[in-house]
């Protein structure tokens, strides 16, 4: 590995392909670069090469009666949000650092907001790509059309790949138009199993809310917060129906200001420490919460109660950290579930690797990986099955 | 033959003509005769399957119930179709966790049936429910019509266990909503047995809408109920389905089951918008409004659950009626932006002519998913189905130009390989090779289907004009 980082910023997709064919030839690691906000997720190391998407960005192609946009993977999420506005639309995807995260890294690292409640994830939302590959070649996976199931769905295996497999160039994604309505709550329990419940009620009921999320941070309160945007009756019947399952709970509930988006950003906040993320079966979030919440270094938990993604912040002295987080690893798997140490401080990384298990179907994992790039220059430190 | 019924025994094991001639065919227009069938009952006697066939280099085609609109479950290159007749169990409803584990040779209905009384169902809903199983449903990545606001197959699937073609056994994701590592589940949804054999299979249960609000409207032309559509979308209303017929189709459903669509109707839009019961009837006059602009000469509204399963019932049973006006259709699958349909519409009713053919058109509208069905008559020689192949390639044509798609859920299959080069550069199909490769290096798993094969395709040398 050289000292010095070439820096490499492709102006298009056959540019982007050619600098990938030459660090192939040249077996020299590549590391992709957005606006860098995720560059905590991982085992990484310093690469030979980093390939910037500034270039590759701006909206190639949005027809609002298609109610679909595609747009260079450079370009940041809060600018594609703003043109859609223009069009009275949105981009149904909140994922955190929201001011900088770049399109082709939401898709790379699959990160998600709270939103997936009622839209879904960047998987449900991407409906096509086109990535710029180590063999030198471009190629284009899915399409522009909402519905399209014409040869396999490369799409899928991007989201999550944190560039392991090439560079994503170029995304189409499906978009909506701005809800008439929108309004909320946010609760306060005093018990973990009073908010989950009061969150599983919200989630299945008539309504379908837009996010609905438990969070605990300092002090022994939990709090809920449930957010609602559609026709002005839909919400104002969401938001009641979410107030009365608070009140059967012994819960107080509030006008709801910024705590979604504060929760949202839990990953942007957690510098220091270790971060833990878990995907779990949905009835299993409120044990693994209070398995948490006992943890010695909590200092904060988020539970997506639509999704059983829950996001634990652990702070304090490194042998607690570490063990704590290696519990909550544990507990995930326990219950069907999977997680990953998100985020850890600098100094904890030797010691908490992102990864400490492996994915089953690894094995097909490892031979996708090596037939998109033989030379294994892409991205090192990243995969899940290394 | 014989190694087959001493590996798994006499009764799972097909071999007989007579038995054979049952599994030549699927519902598209292509047919092939397996050398043998099997019916397996369990995942063991899957992956022994498996191995024998590895062993003996024989090919291995997966088939549900044979509904399939791409010839997918035909044995095109010959070896052994695997039955999952007898693997149709539920095996959980989970209600804590939303989700039912089941095994592939369920039927579709089956599962919806089975959850309702805990205020769930299943979201996909292809109009072949009442006989497709949720096996087919993985490979195809099937819709349905209320897939527009709620997803297709793919959105509602979290864990399948497969068996590949060496016989390996593996459970990928599982009751989360994802797994660490590369999306497996989600690149196996929609490989069209290309990629192993789903042999269980987790979806996502979704509670039941607490009320909906269908509303038939009829247009003089299609034009105008294709503009409807447009205008729907644009006042920024998600019905849950928008579906689309024209006069033919119209007739032929009325003539079978009477679902009172009116028969002077140029173009017939089918619109429900499901939900919490407040704002349904705001949502409804809307739509109802914007179908009175775009000169609906009627727009009824369900008046309770036995209208609205009428109206469904002529829907749903559109493709069947088409027996009452022609022995054999062919249906395509296109997709194209919705914002396109009013062109595209009459480019299909000029290819029919071109080929001296009738088209009928019913299909999802609210997402620009045609189905237009090509009718022909067999009996008069092979020349029809040829003139019917004909004007679906224009057609398909024509919608990749658009910036489509040649298949929005009935698959690639046998039927259209060889017109993937028109959506696809070669290195967009070197891409999907490498997964093909990945999962089945012997190529044993459904040969001969999604990927162009020089045999079959050298008369389709077409440069591709995706953008
Ligand atoms: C009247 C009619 C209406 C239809 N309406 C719709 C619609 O609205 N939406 C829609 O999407 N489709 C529709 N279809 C098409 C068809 O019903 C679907 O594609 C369905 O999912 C096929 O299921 P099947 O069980 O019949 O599969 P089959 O036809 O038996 O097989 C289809 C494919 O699945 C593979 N397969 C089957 N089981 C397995 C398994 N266990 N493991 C791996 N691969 C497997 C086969 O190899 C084949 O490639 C319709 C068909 C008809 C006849």
């Amino acid at each position: 590995m050289s000292a010095t980082v070439t820096r490499a910023i492709p102006a298009d997709a056959a540019e982007c392909a050619r600098v990938l064919a030459d660090a192939a030839r040249d077996r020299r690691t590549v590391r992709i670069r957005g606006s860098g906000t995720k560059s905590y997720i991982g085992d990484i190391a310093p690469t030979d090469i980093e390939i910037g998407t500034s270039r590759l960005a701006g909206v190639i192609d949005h027809e609002p009666a298609d109610l679909t946009v595609t747009v260079g993977a450079g370009m940041r999420v809060a600018d594609v949000a703003a043109v859609l506005a223009r069009a009275g639309q949105f981009l149904p995807l909140d994922p955190p650092h929201a001011d900088e995260a770049t399109i082709g890294g939401v898709i790379a690292a699959n990160s998600n907001g709270v939103w997936r409640a009622r839209y879904g994830a960047v998987r449900d939302l991407l409906i096509g790509t086109r990535i710029a590959l180590a063999d030198g070649t471009v190629a284009r996976a899915g399409g522009r059309v909402v519905k399209n199931v014409a040869g396999y769905d490369l799409d899928k295996v991007l989201v999550g790949s944190f560039g392991t497999l090439g560079v994503i160039v170029e995304a189409t994604f499906k978009v909506l138009p701005v809800p008439a309505a929108s309004d909320g709550l946010v609760a306060r329990f005093v018990r973990s199993a009073d908010a989950f419940a009061a969150a599983d009620a919200v989630i299945r009921g008539a309504s379908r809310v837009e996010a609905c999320v438990v969070e605990r941070s300092e002090g022994p309160a939990w709090r809920l917060a449930v957010q609602a945007r559609g026709s002005a009756p839909t919400v104002k019947r969401a938001v009641d129906d979410a107030r009365r399952e608070v009140a059967a709970r012994q819960g107080k509930s509030n006008e709801l200001g910024d705590e979604l988006g504060q929760m949202r950003e839990l990953p942007a906040r957690a510098i220091d420490g270790a971060l833990v993320r878990a995907s779990l079966p949905l009835a299993a979030s409120p044990a693994f919460a209070e398995t948490a919440a006992r943890l010695e270094s909590l200092a904060a938990l988020v539970a997506d109660a639509a999704s059983g993604v829950v996001r634990v912040h652990l702070l304090g002295d490194d042998e607690a950290v570490i063990r704590d987080a290696e519990a909550l690893l544990l507990a995930a798997r326990v219950v069907g579930g999977s997680g990953r140490i998100e985020r850890r401080a600098e100094q904890l990384r030797s010691r908490l690797s992102t990864w400490p298990t492996r994915p089953n179907g690894d094995f097909l994992m490892r031979r996708i990986k090596d037939s998109f790039d033989p030379a294994g220059i892409l991205e090192p430190g990243r995969s899940a099955f290394a | 033959m014989r190694g087959l019924v001493a590996l798994l025994g006499r009764e799972k094991v097909l071999g007989a003509r007579e038995d054979l001639l049952l599994y030549e065919y699927d519902g598209a227009v292509d047919t092939a005769t397996p050398d043998a069938v099997v019916l397996p009952e369990s995942t063991a006697d899957v992956a022994a399957l498996a191995r024998f066939c590895h062993e003996h280099r024989v090919p291995i085609v997966p088939r549900g119930a044979g509904t399939g609109l791409s010839g997918g479950a035909i044995p095109v290159e010959g070896g052994v179709v695997v039955s999952f007749a007898r693997m149709a169990r539920i095996l959980e409803i989970d209600v804590p966790n939303l989700r039912a584990v089941v095994q592939p040779g369920l039927i579709n209905l089956h599962l919806s049936t089975a959850v309702a009384p805990h205020g769930l169902y299943f979201v996909p809903d292809p109009s072949s429910q009442k006989a497709c199983t949720l096996g087919g449903n993985v490979a195809e990545n099937s819709g349905g019509p209320h897939t527009l606001a709620y997803g297709v197959t793919t959105n509602h699937v979290t864990g399948i266990e497969i068996v590949l073609s060496d016989g390996t056994v593996l459970r990928l994701g599982g009751k989360a909503v994802e797994d660490e590592g590369y999306d497996l589940v989600g690149a196996f949804v929609g490989s069209e047995g290309t990629l192993g054999l789903v042999t269980e299979i987790t979806v996502k249960l979704t509670p039941l809408p607490e009320d909906k609000r269908t509303v038939m409207a009829a247009f003089p032309t299609m034009d105008e109920a294709s503009e409807t559509v447009s205008a729907i979308i644009a006042a920024g209303i998600v019905p849950s389905a928008i579906e689309m017929m024209d006069q033919l189709a119209t007739q032929a459903v009325e003539a079978s089951v009477h679902a009172g669509y009116p028969l002077d109707a140029g173009g017939i839009l089918l619109l429900e918008v499901d939900g919490p019961r407040d704002g349904l009837d705001d949502a409804r006059a809307r739509i109802e409004k914007i179908c009175r602009d775009h000169l609906a000469s009627e727009v009824r509204v369900a008046s309770g659950a036995l209208e609205r399963e009428r109206l469904w019932a002529g829907r749903k049973g559109a493709f069947a009626a088409m027996g009452r006006l022609s022995p054999d259709y062919y249906v395509q699958d296109g997709v194209i932006p919705r914002t396109r349909l009013p062109d595209i519409l009459r480019l299909v009713k000029d290819a029919g002519v071109r080929h001296r053919l009738r088209v009928a058109n019913v299909f999802h509208a609210g997402d620009g998913n045609l189905h237009p069905l090509i009718l022909f008559d067999s009996r008069l020689g092979p020349d029809e189905l040829e003139r019917a192949k004909a004007a679906g390639l224009e057609i398909l044509t024509a919608c990749v130009e658009a910036g489509g798609s040649i298949t929005g859920e009935h698959g690639v299959g046998m039927e259209k390989n060889c017109y993937m080069p028109l959506q696809f550069q070669p290195s967009d199909l070197a891409a999907m090779r490498r997964l093909k490769d990945a999962f089945d290096p012997d190529g044993l798993m459904n040969p001969g289907k999604i990927f162009p094969t020089p045999s079959r395709c050298r008369e389709f040398a077409f440069a591709s004009t995706a953008r």
